[in-house]
């Protein structure tokens, strides 16, 4: 069936909300509100943004339950798993918005916000799409957004230097990326992921893999290629650190997911102890290896709160790659799954540490000192993150890796091939449990220098607390979700 | 000598390999910059080849192409954006100077 215009403006008819609201979001700032101050400013924007995405949300709610489309080809698929991470995406864009209302972002308030939505556009059409070209422009539009969004803090050095080196770790990533598409496209002669594989891996569609293997591997900070991720975090403002942590994440695994589970299936190989064959599935594992053990081990011994998030999110994504290795509707629907509850909780934790780090005096775990004093129910909320982000019972992070590691242990039950990765998994949970609890040591053991109250405004401890009210029901009630994740991705894959 | 599609695999591997090489080594964020580009144009060189000797009888290469070419452009941009940025604080242009960050 031939697409109609009609039929891809109304596919992408969220995208083009968000690209008008971004640049009314620009002209306000620019035109009407130049001369007044700073916080002004930087709510009238905010408040604009956070509306722009709620109406982006209601075409995206609309087609839900509307059936699948494929538009041109792959190049834009419109069904219920898509939308429901485009609505993910927008809910994580629109939290990311709402912590900012309160944090300094300097003098260029229209550009920081309409900087977020035209990114928060690349990662919608990121999942959204089927086509590899695509997949490469949606990429790059969210890469660029990110470097720009990092290097806000204009007048601070940290941030400069950190938005170059997650430049230039990114562009060479993409770069890599690139030769990597041309090359799988030199070898099997389309573009759309669906059709990639007919035959066997052959060596230089293999080396192409392993190059988009690589480009993938930097965009979601996993060991060897995670050296930009503890940089970009801790000089990046920490709202635009919370969207690099959760809102391209989500994106990149998505897409990644796709790729391999759709586009290389039969690529695999195989990770089973004692019959390993080279294929995605071995380089993944050993991936997934060092980045659980160095990502833990290395967020052991730092002093600074979003380094020690950048450092467990790098653990996490070795997490994630347990479930891509262990493939097939089980795996993918544990990755997805994973994604949400990880997205939803790293985002909280960071919306705490922006909330309380500018009136805290800054982001070293010692000026968290005393927080449960301070900020009592803002602590409570960190509490709940970071005890989901360790994987303690009943919390959401708790099942997401259960399920991680249940769909591993499945695959190939009969001799527990798998089980090698769990067993390093599970072991350096426990290994992260020690630093995640040094965090609340700090918050509600040791006494702060100073006492006073740290009073944040209502609607973000209300937002925070939403999220916190999330995390615990993908944790107490994490069926409904699994089975709707299952049925949408059985109709996939 | 007859120029076969192997030739250009080959000659876009060398240059990636060069870009890659100047990218990691080279301490002026201007010269990585350009190694970068040079790695993305690698691969649009890659792009056109395949295009050139009719591997596929659709233009997607073409078009696959041209938009890389306008992504490094874009690229490019933002990058020199972001070393102007960073010369205004550290009146250079050297990456191992950025030291700020570290652990």
């Amino acid at each position: 069936m031939d697409a109609t215009y009609l039929d891809i403006a109304r596919g992408l008819s969220a995208e083009i909300v968000l690209v008008l609201a971004a640049l009314f979001a620009l002209a306000l700032d620019l035109g009407w509100l130049r001369r007044e101050g700073g916080r002004e400013r930087t709510r009238a924007v905010g408040v604009l943004t956070i509306v722009g995405l709620i109406l982006a949300a209601i075409p995206v709610c609309q087609m839900l339950g509307n059936g699948s489309q494929r538009l041109l080809g792959g190049t834009l698929v419109v069904d219920d798993l898509t939308l429901l991470f485009k609505l993910l995406l927008i809910i994580l864009t629109a939290l990311t918005a709402l912590i900012s209302l309160e944090y300094d972002v300097g003098r260029h308030v229209g550009e920081y916000f309409a900087t977020m939505l035209f990114g928060a556009v690349g990662m919608m059409l990121l999942v959204a799409t089927e086509e590899l070209i695509t997949i490469f422009v949606a990429l790059e539009l969210t890469s660029l957004c990110l470097y720009i969004l990092t290097a806000f803090h204009k007048s601070w050095l940290r941030s400069q230097e950190a938005a170059l080196k997650y430049f230039m770790f990114g562009a060479i990533s993409s770069a890599f990326l690139l030769f990597g598409l041309s090359l799988v496209f030199g070898v099997t002669g389309t573009t759309n992921i669906r059709e990639l594989m007919t035959g066997s891996l052959t060596p230089l569609l293999g080396v192409g893999l392993l190059m988009i293997l690589i480009g993938f591997g930097f965009k979601v900070a996993v060991v060897p290629f995670h050296l930009w991720a503890p940089d970009a975090y801790e000089g990046a403002p920490t709202p635009v650190a919370a969207y690099i942590a959760t809102g391209s994440k989500v994106a990149s695994f998505f897409v990644l997911t796709k790729v391999l589970l759709l586009g290389f299936a039969g690529g695999a190989g195989s990770a089973l102890w004692g019959k390993f064959a080279s294929g995605w599935a071995m380089l993944l594992a050993v991936v997934a290896v060092l980045s659980m053990v160095l990502g833990n081990c290395a967020a052991i011994v730092q002093r600074n709160v979003k380094r020690l998030l950048a450092y467990s999110s790098i653990a996490h994504a070795g997490y994630i790659f347990i479930g891509l290795i262990a493939a097939g509707l089980t795996g993918a629907t544990s990755v997805m799954f994973y994604i949400i509850v990880y997205a939803l909780t790293n985002l909280g934790a960071f919306g705490v540490v922006a909330a309380l780090s500018a009136r805290a005096g800054g982001e070293e775990l010692t000026h968290f000192n005393g927080m449960a004093k301070r900020a009592p129910l803002l602590s409570l909320l960190m509490l709940i993150f970071v005890l989901s982000l360790a994987g303690v019972p009943p919390l959401g992070g708790f099942f997401g890796k259960f399920y991680l590691f249940a769909a591993a242990v499945g695959q190939d039950a009969r001799h527990f091939g798998l089980l090698w990765l769990v067993v390093v998994g599970i072991l350096m949970s426990a290994v992260s449990l020690y630093y995640y609890l040094i965090v609340l040591k700090h918050m509600y053991v040791e006494a702060a220098a100073d006492d006073s109250r740290i009073e944040t405004p209502t609607y973000l401890n209300a937002a925070l607390g939403l999220v916190a009210l999330a995390v615990i029901l993908l944790g107490v009630f994490p069926q409904p979700t699994l089975t709707l994740l299952n049925s949408l991705l059985s109709r996939v894959l | 000598m007859n120029i076969t599609l192997g030739h250009y695999l080959a000659l876009s591997t060398i240059l990636f390999a060069v870009g890659l090489a100047g990218a990691l080594t080279r301490r002026n964020a201007i010269i990585v910059l350009m190694a970068i580009e040079i790695m993305f144009n690698a691969a649009i060189l890659n792009l056109v080849a395949f295009w050139h000797f009719k591997v596929f009888a659709t233009l997607t290469a073409q078009m696959f192409a041209i938009f890389a070419v306008t992504i490094a452009a874009a690229e490019s941009a933002v990058g020199l954006a972001l070393v102007i940025a960073i010369y205004r604080h550290y009146r250079s242009v050297d990456v191992d100077e950025m030291k700020a960050l570290k652990g």
